[in-house]
């Protein structure tokens, strides 16, 4: 089934509206100063994040908003703006809560990052890329590339219901910069159509 | 099974009474414009912009019978050389544009963010820099600032105004980063293209 097929499926299973505009989606959140930790969760708190930094307001989408997670993208900056792999290289999973149901259950995240990178799909082969710099990275040479998983299921986010991302780890540092998880997919957005 | 793109431009020109788009050229194309006027707004001003240095289209919108479904967007910076750039090597990883795809009257794409550091579907990079003169090695890596459309993408229709609208971020501190005349926003839109086919009309 297609990720089209599956949403409209899944909304009308929930009795959810089905119509409005088709769009492809990507809801991202930032966790400003993160520090070392076990444990973030994204989409959660949304206190003094600019535009730049979420495009929610709360974790839940709108009454006639509904959306496919295809894509978990996530990053970790530094205070300077480099792009560094998330958590170092420590081991850390990923879960993902739509309601009271995790639709995504500890699944490890290291295997599409830089250096210590090992694709489970052909897709991402260079997606976890990094080059050994001799001069290092600044926010303007990049060298790594974000964390990005590619799902193959499609999991939907309904309208009006809470959801969440959580990494865990032991204590995996993430620095005093920035971490950053944004989820794509296809997604459906209000359309006033006639009605205004 | 999923809808295709001719599909789907299809059934967009038959809700829109369209019904000649069927006979007309199936194509692959892509348009793009620059914001020289730093006005946070992309193709709105491509009739003044010089063709094809800045832009590949007249006006931004198209003529009878020609269509584009969107499939793939992607940002990039001109500088005032009229040089074509990297978005992450000129503003750096934590930059974050967040665009809206405006269609006719109608937000089609809302709140859209491409990560400088390369965004969601990157899959891979573009390409590897050498930075540094006289070095062999691979020093950068240059990511996609691009957004491969899920489903079947967006269409735009025959005479209907586009146009999109963006702000750019430091995703870090969350303060807004404002282009200057060295470093303009250029958008691609991308993906299967309608054009116009007399046929024996003429």
């Amino acid at each position: 089934m297609s990720q089209v097929g599956k949403l409209g499926y899944v909304d009308s299973k929930l009795g959810a509206p089905t119509s409005g505009q088709q769009t492809t989606r990507i809801l991202f959140n930032t966790i400003e100063a993160p520090g070392t930790t076990s444990s973030l969760s994204f989409f959660k708190n949304f206190q003094g994040l600019t535009n730049g930094q979420t495009n929610l307001t709360q974790n839940k989408l709108d009454s006639m908003e509904s959306m496919v997670i295809k894509t978990i993208w996530l990053s970790q900056f530094s205070t300077s703006g480099i792009l560094t792999a998330i958590g170092g290289l420590a081991q850390q999973t990923l879960s993902i809560i739509v309601g009271n149901q995790t639709v995504v259950k500890n699944l490890p995240i290291q295997f599409n990052q830089g250096t210590n990178g090992q694709a489970f799909d052909r897709l991402h082969e260079q997606g976890g890329a990094e080059t050994t710099n001799i001069i290092g990275g600044t926010a303007l040479i990049q060298i790594a590339m974000p964390c990005e998983i590619r799902l193959l299921t499609d999991i939907v986010i309904p309208p009006q219901v809470a959801f969440e991302v959580r990494i865990e780890s032991n204590a995996a540092a993430y620095g005093t910069g920035a971490v950053v998880c944004a989820l794509a997919g296809y997604g459906k957005i209000f359309s006033a159509g006639s009605s205004f | 099974m999923a809808l295709s793109a001719q599909d789907k431009i299809l059934y967009v020109a038959n809700k829109l009474g369209l019904s000649t788009l069927g006979q007309m050229q199936g194509s692959t194309g892509a348009v793009y414009d620059v914001d020289t006027d730093i006005s946070g707004q992309i193709f709105s001003s491509a009739s003044r912009h010089q063709n094809p240095g800045v832009t590949n289209i007249t006006e931004n919108q198209f003529e009878v019978n020609e269509a584009l479904l969107v499939e793939a967007i992607s940002f990039y910076v001109k500088n005032e050389a009229g040089n074509v750039l990297n978005f992450q090597s000129v503003y750096g990883s934590n930059a974050v544009l967040v665009f809206d795809l405006i269609i006719g009257n109608k937000r089609t794409m809302k709140d859209t963010p491409v990560f400088a550091a390369g965004t969601p579907y990157t899959f891979a990079n573009t390409g590897q820099r050498t930075i540094a003169s006289g070095v062999d090695v691979v020093t950068a890596l240059s990511p996609r600032n691009q957004i491969f459309m899920e489903g079947a993408g967006i269409l735009i229709p025959p005479q209907v105004q586009w146009y999109v609208d963006y702000r750019i971020f430091d995703v870090v501190t969350g303060a807004t980063i404002s282009a200057t005349d060295t470093t303009n926003i250029g958008c691609y839109l991308f993906g299967t293209r309608v054009l116009l086919n007399f046929n024996t009309s003429i």
